[in-house]
């Protein structure tokens, strides 16, 4: 995986595409109209009108994975600007789409400062509650005069630059330069922080917060772009179309097109939306043929069912292996047949290039054997000669915490302090709080009362991201990676959003580092789908050491494992221990406890039972019995 | 895994073939060259042939919503359209030359329509283009029409101060100022009947419809809500409602409790039976005069003839023994053979009326002109309407007068439901039978 | 009094949108399916209750013998697909979009695009009333509201009381477990979507009694209904309903109050303001512990 080339491969396309929109208006002219009919330039058009719609909604909805019905409604504000401002009001088409662009990202933002600030907020609501968007501005723009008040407005034909032969010249290079903006922001995304920060919110919000990434504000950049690119675009959109209307805008007609398209092109990657609004706006364009009567919508439907049904990670999935191939086929495939006279009609030379790469596409591929990479530990991230730092100063304690769930009291007054430098055992029946504890710690959950301090730094009200930037990092019960990241790549993230932000080239050769530390370099390519148990739970392990904490919460790590690999987690655990992070071990097998902490802290019914030596606190009857399950009577506080 | 996939896919594809097979009969699309076109095709009618065309076809290029939210009426005027080219074939083609119609489908998307004028103009080379329909397509397309320098005949767009193409040509006008024509000609009517004082006017917020109620948005201009109070006729109620409205029991309520002795219903479609029936399941109550605007009419009179109310509304044609009288002998042929085709596909009102008409009227105009100039010159087709006008089967003689966008002096009428059909009533000299008041 | 007419007819319209909504709350909360060919369904049901109840002689009302069973079957059918792909939430979505477009042009192609209506002799009840006091309310709304409560109530007596329902509702909280208990959820899936098209049968009819109908009225039902799948909550039948008769009732006093114009302005900001306040839905009961 040689970063560095691919990364400069995507620029040049990108590049590439920039350069076409800026020099067909000429290369048209001097072909002349026989050769390139000027309806060529606006199916260019909409091919990349689509792409800047669906590029722009896959940002929040694609990479982030918030599924948006909204996008009717950040179209349609673009339109409208540009219908009131050069229609109504006179104004330039440049401050029309200007206007528009922003107009549509402050909606945008508006949105998701309510949106995302819901803390019960889940994809399904965040997507019906964007679905009522369009119908509220129909509405308005129906009732408002100023608006529209129903009639519709008539987009004039602005005053272009002198330079551009025709106004489908000019319309086509300023939508051009629109679609190449939102598909150079889309790739730099995926490229970046900004686009992995939506990946990891894509696959488990909460990990992402709690490995520090600052899930709002992340969602707050995506769902702006969103509305900006698709502000632009529609307001570019109603200068060709000529004419606005409320229903022909506001509908969702617009949201169902780019998820249809973003979802056949492949949502994950970045020119995934470009493929589809290609294929579906060519199709559709195909259809529109009278020869079809009768059967458009059906062949549309059908083709839309079984693409999904059979490719429904979309087609740029499939492409990835052979994109050269692909590449050909699209271009030589209409080539030939126009050359030799098969096609009479270049759209349809278009088209059957499209569709022989699809089916291409659909070809098994043959299966390249993963190169196993065994890079053996040449050297850990961390000192190990260094003995484990005498106890001192306390890392992290909660004063009197409780948490209440309606009548449950989960936890209920807990006062624990953990040292520098300490493994502290806690230890408790099932539902005695332990898990709860250790969410209250890492900021998933409010307190309902008392205070918890990091490094002295009281915690409460702070997200999640910020407390893991003061240094604490957590693993989960059932391991939680993020699933369409690569093993390394989960490593890579928290690297890159730890205390000092990292590129994602630095962050991965980093990474490497802390797979080497927990012994899952072998596995450094494949998904967390492909391994087994124990190794997720070395992989949340050296997902958390990649954050650098000062306090690590192992919730349970070695739950369901095999002696053998317990006597290797042990042996990790440690490891870590050794580098100078202080440990919470939570833990159901007292075995283990015993073997590795430094003190322990027993918990039953969300109080602390009693603390101290692991020798002296597992004698303790009042221990021995809440794990005997007989009530002890000197617990009735 | 494959195999089933396939085979599922295989099952869906037949239950829809089956699906298909049953309906779509009567079609008289046929292909070349991946163009669909209609061709001359010897009709089981009685058309008669004088000289079959000959040499390479004209091409005229367009687009109807065949699917979407206009395609109820969008083939209404593709099968006026098809039996024009039909006739025309059959009649010698156009300038000796047969005559080929490239129609495409816009599904009612007005996004679409420029992009597929585009497409016939300037990569199918069509010679000649005709409108699509609804108002928001025609106001795509006159400016790609404009750009190319197109003959642009139209059928429904009748809001002429915003049609300013002059080589748009209006094949439906209700003159200039439609806004303050239809108030006037349905107050003129009541005048006649006597004791009209009160109005419900009740608007669909569409652009079609909402400026004879309230003029332009972005434009001072009377408009029903003015004319007809100057006109002695009080308004006790205004509603405005959405396209898609559900709210008919509210709106039938509020007129009942307002008591007006007219309801103007400025709507579209099957507005007028939405309302009707929630004004009758209040114990039956209609009010003494309704008119709508531009209904469908095969609902619209169904429901009315079954109540045996005589609602009112706009025509600018209809096949009336006493319109008929009035125009050309192939006038109540046409009428019939449209009645035929519809039939034949399935359509459940198969009367010849204003959108047919007004399709009828598109095609004449382009034809005309294209006679007059003698060529498919554009400027010269433009030009020769200018000065000759045409003359339009179904209307009549029409003048275009660039001053006014094109739009002729309207022939429009008022048509009511008179014995479970609809007939001509207004203006006076024109009318099939009496209009008749509020009886009971 | 006219406000208090137009908010209870209001609500038995409603009733009209909530039928439509059970289906797709049901199949949404119970098999994690976003239905959209439901529409489509309805459509066909509109469609066949025109064409089956004038000339068979059966009556609109009639017709459902026919029309609920064949109806019955395209829901399982549908299903049956879904299930056989294990077709993820987001993409039954678009794939299910695909078939709704697909029976809105064979309906087209089998009836044209023409409005199509149900003649007055076959459909007496379409300017019918009941009155109660001074009020009065069409009859076909007063039949929807009937049939939605009826169906609603038979809904949550099966959900809530039998085994099968009982597992069905295991199986929408966590299909994994929901296995383990044995519990045969294809054939439940089945049934259920079965039943989903059957309630799109009568949704259909009662559309018919009092509408005339293209093949893009599906498209027109969309976002009314989505609006009441989430008021109520998905999977929440009994709270589908009460969704159906407050956004009815809402909708109505605004058009009367205001103007029929600002109906969709109110309902739609309701909505945004229930998710936020309300997102599992305005009428479920809090969690039990």
């Amino acid at each position: 995986m040689s970063g560095a080339s691919r990364h400069d491969r995507g620029w040049i396309l990108i590049l590439l595409l920039l350069a076409a929109v800026l020099v067909l208006p000429t290369v048209r002219e001097a072909l002349g109209s026989d050769v390139f009919p000027g309806f060529y330039l606006v199916l260019l058009f909409q091919i990349l009108f689509w792409t800047a719609q669906a590029t722009s909604w896959n940002l929040l909805s694609g990479f982030g994975g918030y599924f948006s019905f909204g996008q009717g409604a950040f179209y349609g504000v673009g339109a409208y600007a540009m219908a009131v401002v050069t229609g109504r009001q006179d104004g330039s088409w440049l401050v029309a789409i200007l206007v528009g662009g922003v107009l549509a990202m402050v909606l945008a933002l508006v949105v998701g400062t309510i949106a995302f600030r819901l803390r019960s907020l889940r994809g399904e609501i965040f997507a019906l509650l964007t679905l009522a968007l369009p119908f509220i501005l129909l509405a308005v723009a129906r009732l408002s005069d100023a608006i529209d008040g129903g009639q519709g407005v008539i987009v004039p034909v602005p005053e272009f630059p002198s330079f551009f032969d025709t106004f489908q010249d000019f319309v086509f290079v300023v939508g051009g330069l629109v679609a190449v903006l939102a598909v150079a922001v889309s790739y730099w995304m995926s490229r970046t922080r900004y686009g992995w920060a939506l990946f990891a919110i894509h696959d488990d919000e909460d990990v992402a917060e709690a490995i520090g990434v600052p899930t709002f504000a992340h969602k707050m950049y995506a769902i702006a772009l969103t509305g900006l690119l698709a502000g632009l675009a529609g307001a570019v959109n109603a200068m060709q179309v000529g004419f606005v209307t409320p229903e022909g805008t506001f509908n969702l007609r617009v949201p169902v097109m780019v998820i249809v398209m973003s979802v056949l092109g492949g949502r994950r990657h970045w020119a995934g939306p470009m493929v589809g609004a290609a294929y579906v706006t060519i199709l559709q364009n195909r259809l529109q043929g009278g020869t079809l009567e009768g059967w458009s919508l059906i062949i549309l439907g059908l083709v839309l069912a079984a693409l999904v049904l059979l490719a429904p990670d979309g087609l740029m999935a499939r492409f990835k292996r052979r994109r050269w191939l692909v590449a050909g086929i699209v271009v030589a495939v209409p080539v030939i047949l126009d050359v030799t006279g098969l096609a009479d009609d270049r759209v349809w030379a278009f088209a059957a290039g499209l569709g022989v790469a699809a089916i291409v596409g659909f070809l098994p591929v043959r299966k390249v054997a993963a190169v196993v990479r065994s890079v053996e530990t040449a050297g850990s991230p961390v000192d190990e000669s260094v003995a484990p730092i005498a106890e001192g100063r306390v890392v992290a304690e909660t004063v009197e915490v409780r948490k209440h769930f309606g009548g449950l009291k989960a936890v209920d007054g807990v006062s624990v302090r953990v040292h520098e430098g300490e493994i502290l055992g806690l230890v408790g029946p099932n539902g005695s709080g332990k898990t709860t504890l250790v969410n209250l710690v890492s900021g998933l959950l409010p307190v309902s009362d008392g205070t918890i301090r990091v490094n002295g730094t009281q915690t409460s009200g702070l997200r999640p991201h910020k407390i893991a930037h003061l240094g604490v990092a957590r693993t989960y019960q059932i391991p939680r990676p993020f699933p369409s990241l690569t093993v390394r790549d989960n490593v890579a993230i928290a690297i890159m959003f730890g205390r000092e932000p990292k590129s994602l080239s630095a962050a991965r050769e980093e990474a490497d580092e802390f797979l080497a530390l927990v012994g899952l370099s072998h596995r450094a390519e494949s998904l967390p789908g492909g391994i087994n148990l124990h190794e997720r739970q070395l992989l949340e392990m050296a997902r958390a050491m990649a954050t650098r904490p000062k306090l690590l919460l192992l919730d349970e790590a070695l739950a369901g494992l095999n002696p053998v690999e317990i006597d290797n987690a042990v042996e990790v655990v440690r490891r870590i221990h050794r580098s100078g992070v202080s440990i919470v071990l939570v833990e159901h097998l007292l075995r283990v406890v015993n073997q590795l902490a430094t003190r322990i802290v027993v918990l039953d019914q969300g109080h602390v039972l009693a603390a101290g030596a692991p020798s002296a606190v597992m004698t303790d009857p009042k221990v021995v019995g809440a794990y005997l399950g007989r009530r002890p009577d000197a617990a009735g506080l | 895994m494959r195999p089933t996939r396939l085979i599922s896919l295989l099952a869906a594809l037949a239950i829809v073939v089956a699906a298909c097979g049953t309906g779509g009969g009567g079609s008289t699309t046929t292909t070349t060259g991946g163009d669909t076109t209609t061709t001359a095709e010897p009709s089981g009618s009685t058309s008669t042939t004088s000289g079959a065309p000959s040499g390479e076809s004209i091409v005229v290029g367009g687009t109807l919503s065949l699917t979407g939210a206009f395609g109820a009426t969008g083939n209404i005027h593709r099968i006026a359209g098809e039996l024009f080219v039909e006739r025309l074939n059959a009649a010698g083609g156009l300038l000796g030359r047969p005559v080929e119609w490239d129609l495409r489908d816009d599904e009612s998307v007005t996004d679409n329509v420029a992009t597929l004028y585009e497409q016939l103009i300037s990569q199918e080379g069509v010679d000649l283009i005709i409108g699509p329909y609804a108002t928001p397509n025609i106001q795509a397309t006159m400016p790609i029409a404009e750009r190319h320098g197109f003959v642009l005949p139209q059928h429904t767009a009748v809001l002429a101060p915003t049609l300013n193409y002059a080589c748009q040509f209006p094949a439906w006008s209700i003159g200039f100022t439609p806004n303050e024509f239809i108030p006037n000609q349905l107050a003129d009517a009541m005048e006649s009947l006597g004791g009209i004082e009160t109005a419900a006017l009740v608007t669909n917020q569409s652009g079609s419809v909402s400026f004879v109620s309230y003029g332009r948005a972005d434009v001072e201009e009377p408009a029903a809500l003015e004319i007809l109070p100057e006109r002695g006729i009080e308004i006790v109620a205004d509603i405005p409602y959405p396209p898609g409205n559900t709210e008919w029991d509210a709106i039938a309520a509020q007129i009942r409790s307002a008591d007006p002795d007219l309801v103007m219903l400025n709507g579209l479609g099957v507005d007028a039976n939405g309302l009707m029936e929630a004004m009758l399941a209040l114990d039956g109550y209609l009010p003494p005069m309704m008119f709508a605007l531009f209904p469908a009419p095969g609902p619209l009179l169904a429901l009315a003839a079954e109540h045996d109310y005589g609602i009112l509304s706009v025509s600018m044609f209809e096949p009336n023994d006493t319109v008929l009288e009035g125009l050309p002998a192939e006038a109540a042929e046409i009428a019939e053979e449209f009645a035929e085709r519809a039939a034949a596909e399935g359509v459940p009102y198969t009367t010849f009326e204003t959108q047919a008409a007004a399709s009828w009227n598109a095609w004449e105009i382009l034809v005309q002109g294209v006679e007059g100039a003698g060529s498919v010159d554009h400027e010269a087709i433009c030009d020769y309407l200018h000065e000759n006008g045409a003359d339009l089967t179904f209307v009549g003689h029409v003048d275009f007068d660039p001053a006014k966008n094109n739009f002729w002096d309207t022939n429009q009428m008022l048509k009511q439901v008179q014995d479970g059909d609809w007939v001509v009533v207004w203006p006076e000299d024109r009318a099939a039978a009496p209009l008749r008041g509020p009886s009971n | 009094m006219e406000a208090v007419q137009a908010a209870v007819s209001g609500a038995l319209q409603g009733s009209l949108f909530a039928l439509m909504a059970l289906g797709l709350s049901l199949t949404w909360g119970f098999l994690r399916v976003i239905n959209l060919a439901h529409f489509g369904v309805i459509l066909l049901g509109a469609y066949l209750t025109i064409e089956l109840a004038g000339p068979t002689g059966l009556g609109p009302l009639g017709s459902l013998v026919v029309t609920v069973p064949a109806l019955f079957v395209v829901g399982a059918v549908v299903h049956l697909l879904f299930d056989r792909f294990r077709v993820s939430e987001l993409n039954s979505l678009l794939i299910s979009y695909g078939f709704l477009i697909v029976i809105i042009q064979v309906v087209q192609n089998v009836w044209t695009a023409d409005f199509q209506r149900l003649p007055g002799d076959v459909n007496p009840y379409a300017t019918q009333s009941v009155r109660v006091g001074d009020l009065i309310f069409p009859l076909p709304t007063v039949m929807a509201a009937l049939f939605a409560t009826v169906l609603v109530m038979a809904m949550k007596f099966f959900l809530d009381r039998t085994y099968a329902g009982r597992a069905l509702q295991a199986f929408g909280q966590d299909r994994e477990i929901a296995s383990a208990f044995g519990i045969d959820h294809r054939t439940l899936g089945l049934l259920l979507a079965g039943a989903s098209g059957a309630t799109a049968a009568m949704a259909g009819m009662l559309f018919t009694l009092r509408g005339t109908v293209t093949p893009d009225s599906a498209l027109e039902w969309v976002g009314l209904v989505f609006a009441i799948v989430i008021l109520g909550g998905i999977g929440n039948v009994s709270g589908t309903l009460w969704a159906g008769l407050l956004v009815g009732a809402v909708s109505g006093l605004v058009a009367i109050i205001w103007s029929p114009a600002t109906s969709p302005l109110v309902v739609f900001t309701l909505v945004v303001l229930a998710l936020l306040f309300r997102p599992q839905g305005l009428f479920r009961r809090k969690a039990a512990h």
